[in-house]
């Protein structure tokens, strides 16, 4: 009897144990999601240093979250002094070095900014390690470091050093499979209010004389097919999955290009697939390239006859492998992803 | 040029050359006119020296007239990718400050790389460094000779349009850090270059990752 009861305690104990393993396992899951929340429901204003690539540049965030309706705007300090500036879905990029301002918009019922993260779920969670390292202090102020470790080189990781009290990152790293950083954001100083007034959100750029591009946001409505139907990719790295299929103009350009979105749930990949301009000459139609803007990759390649271009904050072979199994079909496919 | 001097400049132009070593190569680089053409050659051909063909995209966007363009572009001064960080690189990136080493890359500082997935070669099409120093403008432009080969570039504005679009689809980490870089993608002028270079003790990161390793 005496034996009976000793198993069972033992059982509840390691029970127990079990429980605890989980909830400290998921802690750190936890963090990155009230991460996530802080930085787009909490009204914000602080200065960061960007480095990458040896480079750094100041620039200032000033976030604003009133009833659903987000406005952001992002400066440079110094060097170019471009502002975005996000109202909604509109984000207007001014450039003053070249005297230009771009409004891109997205498509009617593309969804808000907020409906359009990577869902971090237990799948995701298979493809990174996800482990506190420690807790420390940036400015005074009571972090925790969160490792966000690849399991494959498919993807980058991160080192978060997170608020306790706010959960806004304080400290970004973006780092390679190996470790090594690629790209640091660090708060020089940040101030979280209940309220920040429009003039926050007034450019400081003086626009007399610039030229501004537009996208049309309702492509479809000037009667141009979507053809974001048409196209799929037969094969993806392991974890991606498809999210998005919509048709947008980008600012600029005359034709819509179909946009397809991938993502582990963290990472996540924009496939652009356009006709090839009539100006581009013939022999050029088969050709391949990779490029970087930042930390994003960039992959640009040919498909029957259309240009695709896989844009990512992934690794270079990412966005390769994402462009180069784009497949189109003759007959639209399936909504296997959210459709606009 | 020496097949081991040659060696050490590809490795320096891929970060790869110890620091004590770059000062060095970064000393006699200041004053050797034909490794500075050597130099400016990587610098433009990037990836080249590892095998694969190259196109800058220095040309103006095809689709869309705008000012984002290779203007600036032209007279920016591009670093070589400093994978491991700026700590190894700064010190000879100051030491070679004065000499040419500017590409000219697109507006964006987007450099296009030729992948393996086309049938033929592609050709090596490279621009003049940019004249940082006076010495620099006498170098004239040079062109690979072309041959029957293709190439294709993205234009820098599409591509920056491309980013934009995409970042409303990632993580708000990603999507600050990506309009972050398109703020500071391209280098400011030639003059003050090696400012936007240097880091300050606090800017490093690489003592930040020890510490949370």
């Amino acid at each position: 009897m005496q034996t009976k009861r000793v198993s069972e305690q033992l059982a509840w104990l390691a029970l127990a144990l079990a429980a605890a393993a989980g909830a400290l396992a998921q802690e750190p899951r936890q963090w990155l999601e009230r991460m996530n929340q802080a930085l787009t429901s909490r009204n914000y204003d602080g200065v960061f240093s960007h480095w990458q690539d040896g480079r750094v540049e100041m620039l200032r965030i000033v976030h604003r979250n009133q009833n659903g309706q987000v406005t952001e705007r992002l400066a440079s300090l110094d060097g170019s002094g471009r502002e975005f500036i996000r109202t909604g879905t509109e984000l207007t990029c001014y450039l003053p070095d070249k005297r230009t301002v771009l409004v891109e918009t997205q498509p009617a019922g593309a969804g808000s900014l907020l409906a359009s993260f990577p869902t971090f779920d237990e799948k995701s969670a298979g493809f990174y390690d996800i482990r506190e390292l420690l807790r420390t202090r940036i400015n005074r102020r009571d972090t925790r470091v969160i490792a966000v470790t690849p399991h494959d080189e498919f993807r980058y990781g991160y080192r978060l050093w997170i608020d306790e009290t706010t959960a806004m990152p304080l400290k970004t790293q973006l780092c390679d499979a190996h470790g090594r950083i690629i790209e640091q954001v660090v708060f020089a100083s940040l101030t979280v209010a209940n309220h920040i007034p429009d003039s926050a959100f007034r450019p400081e750029v003086a626009t007399d004389g610039f030229q501004w591009l537009r996208n049309d946001p309702s492509p479809l409505a000037a009667g141009v097919p979507n053809t974001s139907a048409l196209w799929s990719a037969l094969k993806l790295p392991p974890g991606f999955h498809m999210t998005v299929r919509s048709a947008q103009v980008l600012p600029g350009a005359s034709d819509p290009v179909a946009h397809l979105v991938f993502t582990d749930g963290l990472a996540s990949v924009s496939v652009f697939v356009e006709s090839r301009s009539a100006q581009v000459p013939a022999d050029q139609q088969s050709v391949s390239g990779v490029a970087s803007v930042g930390s994003a990759s960039a992959f640009s390649t040919v498909i029957d006859g259309h240009k695709v271009t896989a844009v990512g904050e992934v690794p270079p072979a990412t966005v390769r492998f994402i462009a180069s199994s784009v497949k189109r079909s003759e007959a639209p496919l399936a909504a296997g992803a959210t459709g606009h | 040029m020496n097949e081991e001097l040659d060696s050490q400049l590809s490795a320096m132009f891929d970060d790869e050359l110890p620091p004590g070593e770059c000062e060095l190569l970064a000393r006699r680089l200041s004053r050797d006119a034909v490794l500075q053409a050597r130099w400016s050659r990587y610098a433009a051909i990037g990836a080249a020296v590892r095998g694969g063909n190259v196109h800058l995209s220095g040309r103006v966007a095809q689709k869309v007239s705008v000012a984002i363009v290779a203007e600036s572009a032209l007279a920016s001064t591009p670093l070589p990718r400093a994978r491991d960080g700026a700590r190894a690189a700064s010190p000879w990136l100051r030491g070679i400050a004065g000499v040419a080493v500017a590409a000219s890359v697109a507006a964006l500082s987007i450099l296009w790389l030729q992948g393996g997935y086309s049938d033929a070669p592609a050709p090596l099409v490279a621009r003049a460094p940019a004249p940082v120093a006076p010495a620099a403008e006498t170098r004239a432009s040079y062109v690979v000779p072309r041959s029957a080969e293709q190439r294709m570039t993205v234009p820098a504005t599409e591509l920056a349009n491309y980013v934009v679009a995409h970042s409303e689809f990632s993580t708000p980490v990603s999507r600050r850090n990506l309009l972050s870089a398109l703020m500071a993608s391209e280098p400011a002028a030639a003059g003050s270059a090696e400012q936007s270079q240097s880091l300050g003790p606090n800017d490093d990161p690489n003592p930040h990752a020890d510490q949370a390793r």
